[in-house]
């Protein structure tokens, strides 16, 4: 009987401390974030170098475009330096209005973000070459403690940069990509950047934020394990099925989460297989490994 | 006494259990053309790399459909006969452990002669497919895929306690692009030194459903539909292509569709199109109250232009009406729920009670007809239960 009463009073006193924890990681603050648009180029898994343009933390540029990361609750203040010669718009697809940065000029932009969930920031200008030619990010927007995952998915076409960069038009009605990145990076590189590749342990709670800021329908399956859907911007009716692969649609976020079952490390692709190619060769496309120890 | 009683039913309930949950041994085999074969709706022929169920059998798509019941062992035999390209069998969705994956560089490969075997348990009823993952991108374009469905333990069930159905239908859709399958690139020789497969566009000619399209399309063997009214059909879908596919059902097929890549919805959804895209399944209920001769339409979207690019008819005929023994085996539903006017009843006759969350009887009726609609506007927002002679219910009133 006494045994009883201490196991409960464990429990207590483990549900209290988790709840003091969550409470205080609950403490919505504001985060101060900078990004520079910064121009130059994308280099492909074959080491083609496309033209492209992203969003940086710092004046240094990086092909993949930063990760905000934000507690439910929280304000972010963003300045949004303007590196290029030429004029930019930008916006957080369903949060924010449209704001307007001359070349060489600034501006800023506070938002309270209220609601969990995955968001785009982008530059909606001449839509949607911009965001194509890579002005596009991700924001997260979460209320929990557990291992998260981002995966900013986009494709591309290298004769399309070129003619993009170089003022010409193309026809939007016949894209046809040739590189499929995942974070701007393409089989096998993606498994080496450590926000993108899932680990964790049996019976672990994972989270994977996806974003597609490309023009193409990205269908992704998960070998091993279904996951299940915590937030979808396209399919709000969604929530909570339970699945193995899952549509995103151009300009739309969605939320899985993974509680792996087993150990062992499998693959999480396009099944638009024709997105497993980089340049026409396989395997340099979207894919990627889950690895779950013990 | 009673302990003994509980006992002995115990051990006879686990040996049916043990009984229905077989260990199950399937032998399939890898090929490879070795001249165009497979007859295309305009009467070409082409070439196919694929899985038969004998040696001596051609090769087709959808290859042989794996069946299984929920809680099997399954033991599954490739016997690999291809010219030279090592081949695997992956279980897409049934979330086997990684030996058993099917993914070459993370366990295993069949080479040519060789037989290898593939185990796995089938835990959960529902549509699922199978493909080679072996330079995948070529692989399951030249033809290596198939269907591979879970029954339930009751198998005119969708699974324990979900709908029953009077007859069931698979589509599997996918695209073929000839280039792929000539001889220079299907049938290249097998460079053992690397991974990397240059391969060419994709670019499809022909739209499949069942490795068939167009006119095909008419033969009940293949795709078409021919059931009763009142009649609850099953429709397995599963997309193994590398486009989106938009299924348009005939709004007197009242569809609803009910699970997706083995699971069930946490809702059903009632709607007249479903998007289906590459890899996904998805099961859908049709049932016309009503005979009608019309047509599923499925769109063919291309993913980087969302450009329909084709569309196929699959024919359906709904003539007669089922016997009313018949009629005792279809079940019982509602919809829409959750609602904010009509509420309609399908199979449910005799007395209905509806309570409130409280408990609390705040309707009644009887009901003598197949489906009865009852008006709910009146009711306040919130969740109710409604009690039925044989089947009990939960609805939100919006």
């Amino acid at each position: 009987m006494e045994l009883r009463k201490l196991l409960k009073m464990n429990k207590l006193l483990l549900g209290f401390t988790f709840g003091v924890l969550f409470a205080f990681n609950s403490f919505s603050t504001t985060v101060n974030q900078s990004l520079y648009i910064v121009a130059d180029s994308l280099l492909t898994v074959d080491s083609t170098k496309v033209p492209y343009i992203t969003f940086n933390e710092t004046l240094t540029y990086n092909q993949s475009n930063p990760i905000i990361n934000l507690v439910q609750g929280d304000t972010l203040d963003l300045w949004i330096y303007n590196t290029d010669s030429l004029m930019h718009d930008f916006v957080i697809k369903g949060i924010s209005s449209v704001i307007s940065i001359p070349a060489n000029d600034s501006a800023f932009l506070q938002t309270v973000f209220t609601a969990k969930g995955s968001y785009i920031y982008h530059d909606p200008s001449d839509f949607p070459k911009n965001t194509y030619l890579g002005l596009a990010g991700m924001i997260v927007v979460k209320n929990h403690p557990f291992s998260c995952f981002y995966w900013n998915i986009k494709e591309h076409n290298s004769d399309w940069n070129n003619e993009l960069f170089n003022g010409n038009p193309v026809n939007w009605n016949q894209y046809d990509p040739k590189y499929f990145t995942i974070n701007s990076v393409s089989n096998p590189n993606i498994n080496g950047d450590t926000l993108a590749r899932i680990t964790g342990q049996v019976g672990e709670n994972l989270f994977l934020y996806i974003t597609n800021t490309g023009l193409s329908i990205h269908s992704m399956h998960f070998h091993g394990y279904h996951a299940t859907i915590k937030y979808s911007s396209r399919n709000a009716s969604h929530l909570n099925r339970e699945k193995d692969t899952f549509p995103i649609y151009p300009m739309e976020t969605i939320v899985l989460k993974i509680t792996p079952d087993k150990e062992g490390e499998y693959p999480i692709h396009d099944h638009n297989l024709a997105a497993v190619t980089g340049n026409n060769m396989y395997p340099n496309g979207m894919f990627s490994t889950i690895l779950i120890t013990p | 006494m009673m302990k003994k009683i509980i006992l002995i039913f115990g051990m006879i309930t686990i040996a049916f259990v043990s009984m229905a949950q077989q260990m199950t041994n399937t032998f399939i085999f890898s090929k490879m053309d070795i001249a165009p074969q497979h007859t295309l709706w305009d009467g070409n022929n082409t070439m196919l790399m694929g899985f038969t169920p004998l040696m001596g059998s051609p090769i087709d798509i959808p290859g042989p459909t794996l069946r299984y019941t929920e809680g099997d062992s399954v033991e599954l035999q490739l016997r690999n006969m291809s010219q030279g390209a090592s081949h695997t069998i992956h279980l897409h969705g049934l979330d086997v452990d990684q030996w058993n994956d099917g993914v070459p560089h993370l366990s295993w490969e069949v080479g040519h002669n060789e037989t290898k075997s593939y185990y796995f348990k089938a835990p959960h009823p529902g549509t699922y497919l199978y493909h080679c993952h072996f330079t995948s991108s070529l692989h399951v374009q030249a033809g290596m895929y198939g269907l591979l469905i879970v029954d339930a333990q009751n198998p005119s069930e969708t699974w324990d306690g979900g709908y029953a159905f009077h007859k069931e239908y698979a589509w599997m859709t996918s695209e073929l692009d000839t280039v792929w399958h000539t001889d220079s690139i299907i049938n290249a020789v097998h460079d053992t030194t690397t991974h990397l497969r240059l391969l060419p566009d994709y670019n499809p000619q022909y739209f499949l459903v069942n490795g068939r399209s167009e006119h095909q399309l008419l033969d009940t063997n293949v795709a078409a539909i021919t059931a009763k009214a009142n009649e609850t059909i099953l429709l397995r879908l599963a997309n193994i292509g590398y486009y989106g596919n938009k299924f348009h059902f005939p709004m007197h097929l009242n569809a609803r569709i009910i699970s997706s890549d083995g699971r069930p919805l946490p809702s059903i959804e009632i709607s007249d199109t479903l998007e289906v895209l590459p890899g996904e399944r998805y099961q859908v209920l049709l049932q016309s109250t009503i005979e009608i001769l019309d047509s599923i339409s499925v769109d063919y979207f291309n993913l980087n232009t969302q450009d329909i690019e084709n569309t196929q008819m699959v024919p359906i005929n709904i003539s007669g009406f089922i016997s009313s023994v018949e009629e005792l085996n279809g079940e019982s539903y509602i919809y829409p729920n959750p609602t904010n006017g009509k509420l309609n009843l399908v199979n449910v006759k005799g007395e209905i009670n509806i309570y409130d969350s409280f408990g609390k009887l705040i309707f009644e009726r009887t009901l003598n007809t197949n489906e009865e609609n009852i008006d709910v506007s009146h009711l306040s927002t919130g969740v109710y239960f409604i009690k039925t002679t044989n089947k009990n219910f939960k609805f939100s009133k919006l």
